[in-house]
């Protein structure tokens, strides 16, 4: 094991080579609750070198990293560190090691300085009069040294609330360094960066593995990932497809592997019922993280919306149902102009079902009944007196026509699995009458069975003349269920789509990942 | 998951999580029957009942605000400004009901200052309501001079009926009381506005996403609590006969020690008025027994302290038990 050179003045980290490669996990697997989401995971880092890893959500890649920084112990398999077998229990141990995160999220304390951010946790002592002080003017000294490496001048002292979001990376990346690490892990360092800063983000990248770093680096950016790495390996449903140098991979290549052959859900909807109505339309919209985004709704359409994590999916709905406020740009529902907010949504026929259930879905004390009836509470009121009996009646409708696992309408909410809390909360958009609904990754995190039901619920709706949209970064699920697909990505829309034309899908992945698909190379 | 509280051991938790403070509740009044001679007496507890009237009053109303997640530290300064407001405009009207009026729209102006800096410019509720009790605290210095203001001898007599007067042999004070317990529960439990209150207090995000005005109702539940605060200044008012420059301001801490014992009755963490009622019975209680047993009024203080920090610790961890059993 090597141990922290905590002397940040060595530009290059202590190796200590003994094989030419530094990091190998072998046969890795992990499994949550019986469900494994790795198998068998074989990995090499070699000193140096800049090796990525790409997948679909859900293809592994984060457990992975977390298993190599010490978050996950791995239940089955091995991790050599410079020919050593390792064990991490903790990430403060895998720290130890070496091993260091750059984090897709910023942490910084807004009004501490830069210095006091990077040394945050780790500060710098001295002693004096026999107790121990914060050694400011140590820690400003190196963290301008650490700064410096990074090919950057700005002063430590700055407050990190002042900072844009390329410096706050900046800040976190030299959290990350001045502890001189060996193994430096980033896992989408360049989400909600401008083009400028990425580019510089990524030479800055490039420069630490000449200064001999070794990087395991994640992205959803496939032009980036050719740009930067030397070698690339493709996660695909917790395995690991392949693993080759950057010159012999191409976008479409690793689209291709990451898509496999992917035995589709049973379930294919037929698309020929479409109304010729405009239901909603939405002209030019942007908010803070929307770009223009322009896009029809037809009567008895399911539109999808494609996009990676972070894509701007959630953001189109919510600058719809009136949660983001939209700088320029308006929105028509059923030929009537429409000022967002949650209230109006509702009178105009406008649902919404939120893509993070425990916190934007569920009222979490409430049992069964409350909560499906939160939304029309009026309709099952004799004036402001709630009707309980009606209440109850209702409820019960709702559990036996969506098979809602459950003891009883009052049954506190929490307690049920995802998948039922799931078809709580369309219950509660159900039980009004929406023309348009909005449905954000609805069946993320919820069981096989349940997902075909919510897929069969989504299609009676369309029939039914309703207008859906659903927000996916699972484009199997998109591809069986919609009329049209739109990708987002970086908060415009990149390109519509028919999942009936050629290749549909693999050009969906590509624009998804911020690139083209020209055809197959080979 | 969807598995019941199936053991009896689970039912047994689960019934002291939500009625143990009432089970206790009843211990201390078993203990304060007996150790004390005159405790359990009709006349006694008819005198408990009237003490405990306005602390039940405040209280029902703060039990709006914590109910939809939020906490209002101006309620003991606001009964103090209402209780000169009452009293000078009762002095230079000579008439009640416009002295009532006047003492409700001075509550409801606090209630929408608090509502306003909370819900719609996004302060911090403790800091946003602390500030305006301060504020409100300056004011009635500033009228009083710190002097009490005393009713003259004509003033009309259902301005001491309010605080002092009987009916039959139950004190007016209680009557109030017991209307405005009925109408709390019967909002709380059974209205639209109980509901959604409630909805904001378990998850605001979730009930902004699920249609709810999240600030309208947040601000109506400040309006709510200053609103039974100016009922509870002017029953105060009345029973002391006077206006006095320090009247009201222990009905802070002891409101607060009221709806953190509600949130262990009756519900699932949250207050209710249930909860409220017997929890200003129990903080009244301790007063009235301890009192009678000649305990000296700052070993009250710490008694009360106790009692809510064992009522609020035994009911997070029988909850946290039964949250590991299910």
């Amino acid at each position: 094991m090597t141990t922290i050179n905590s002397n940040v003045k060595t530009a290059t980290p202590d190796l200590n080579l003994k094989s030419d490669v530094i990091l190998e996990a072998k046969g890795i697997c992990k499994e949550f609750n019986g469900v494994y989401v790795l198998k068998d995971i074989e990995f090499d880092l070699k000193p140096g070198e800049i090796h990525s890893l790409v997948g679909e959500n859900g293809a592994g890649k984060s457990t992975f990293v977390k298993i190599l920084s010490g978050v996950h112990k791995p239940s089955a398999g091995n991790i050599y560190l410079n020919g050593q077998p390792v064990s991490f229990d903790s990430v403060w141990q895998s720290e130890k090691a070496g091993i260091r995160t750059v984090h897709q999220e910023i942490n910084l304390v807004p009004y501490f300085s830069v210095y006091k951010n990077i040394f945050i946790g780790a500060e710098k002592r001295k002693k004096f009069a026999g107790f121990n002080y914060t050694d400011d003017k140590k820690m400003r000294e190196m963290a301008r040294e650490v700064i410096k490496r990074l090919g950057i001048d700005f002063d430590v002292n700055t407050p990190a609330m002042l900072l844009n979001a390329s410096m706050k990376r900046i800040v976190e990346i030299s959290k990350v360094l001045v502890h001189n690490p060996n193994i430096v892990i980033f896992d989408e360092p360049t989400t909600s960066l401008g083009e400028e800063e990425r580019k510089r983000l990524l030479k800055i990248i490039k420069s630490l593995k000449n200064s001999g770093l070794s990087i395991i680096y994640i992205s959803h950016n496939l032009e980036e990932i050719m740009d930067i790495s030397d070698r690339i390996t493709v996660f695909r449903d917790g395995r690991k497809i392949d693993t080759m140098n950057v010159e012999e991979a191409s976008i479409e290549k690793i689209v291709s592997m990451m898509l496999g052959h992917k035995t589709y859900n049973n379930y294919q909807r037929d698309c020929s019922y479409c109304y010729d109505d405009i239901y909603l339309e939405a002209e030019s919209l942007y908010t803070d993280k929307l770009k223009n985004v322009s896009f029809k709704l037809r009567k008895g359409e399911i539109l999808g919306i494609a996009g990676v994590v972070g894509a701007g999916k959630t953001e189109i709905a919510k600058a719809i149902f009136g949660l983001d406020p939209i700088h320029k740009g308006r929105i028509k529902v059923m030929g009537k102009d429409y000022e967002p907010s949650p209230q109006n949504a509702i009178d105009f026929g406008i649902a919404l079902v939120p893509e993070e259930r425990q916190a934007e879905g569920l009222i979490p004390n409430y049992c069964v009944s409350k909560n499906t009836t939160l939304t029309y509470l009026n309709k099952w009121c004799k004036g402001w007196v709630i009707d309980r009996k009606e209440e109850i009646k209702v409820t019960e409708e709702y559990i036996k026509k969506l098979s809602i696992k459950t003891t009883g309408p009052n049954q506190v909410i929490r307690f049920l699995s995802g998948g039922n809390q799931q078809k709580v909360i369309l219950s509660r958009w159900l039980n009004g009458n929406f023309h348009i609904g909005i449905f954000d990754e609805p069946t993320k995190g919820i069981d096989i069975k349940a997902k075909e039901d919510i897929y069969m619920l989504l299609d009676s709706l369309a029939r039914e003349g309703k207008s859906i949209i659903m927000l996916s970064s699972y484009l199997p699920e998109l591809m069986s269920l919609c009329d049209r697909i739109l990708v987002v990505n970086e908060g415009s829309i990149v390109g519509q789509f028919s999942p009936k034309e050629k290749d549909a899908e693999k050009k969906i992945m590509a624009a998804m990942l911020g690139g083209e698909y020209c055809g197959s190379s080979d | 998951m969807e598995v019941q509280i199936k053991t009896k051991n689970a039912n047994l938790l689960n019934f002291m999580r939500k009625y143990g403070t009432v089970l206790g509740a009843l211990v201390i009044f078993i203990i304060f029957s007996f150790a004390t001679k005159n405790f359990f007496t009709v006349n006694n507890l008819l005198m408990l009942l009237r003490q405990m009237s306005m602390l039940t009053i405040i209280s029902l109303g703060f039990t709006f605000v914590m109910g939809a997640g939020g906490f209002d530290m101006s309620i003991g300064n606001a009964a103090g400004l209402i209780n000169i407001v009452f009293a000078i405009t009762l002095i230079n009207t000579n008439n009640f009901w416009i002295a009532l009026l006047v003492s409700i729209l001075c509550g409801l102006v606090i209630g929408l200052v608090n509502g306003t800096l909370v819900a719609y410019v996004g302060l911090p509720d403790f800091i946003a309501t602390f500030a305006v009790g301060s504020i409100v605290y300056g004011i009635k210095m500033l009228i009083t001079k710190g002097n009490p203001i005393f009713f003259p001898e004509n003033i009309p007599a259902i301005s001491l009926f309010i605080g002092q007067g009987y009916v039959g042999p139950i004190p007016f004070p209680v009557i109030i009381m017991f209307v405005c317990v009925i109408i709390a529960i019967f909002i709380l439990n059974k209205t639209t506005l109980g509901r959604r209150v409630y909805a904001i207090g378990g998850n605001p995000v979730a009930s902004l996403y699920a249609g709810i005005n999240v600030k309208k109702y947040r601000l109506i539940t400040f309006l709510i609590s200053s609103f039974s605060v100016a009922i509870a200044a002017v029953v105060l008012t009345s029973r002391l006969g006077s206006a006095q420059p320090l009247a009201g301001e222990e009905f802070l801490l002891d409101a607060i020690a009221v709806v953190f014992l509600s949130t262990t009755m009756f519900g699932d963490g949250e207050p209710r008025g249930e909860g409220t009622f017997v929890g200003a019975f129990i903080i009244s209680m301790l007063n009235n027994g301890l009192t009678m047993m000649n305990v000296a009024y700052y070993f009250q203080y710490i008694t009360k302290g106790l009692v809510v920090i064992l009522a609020v610790v035994i009911s997070v961890v029988l909850g946290r038990k039964m949250n590991l059993k299910i």
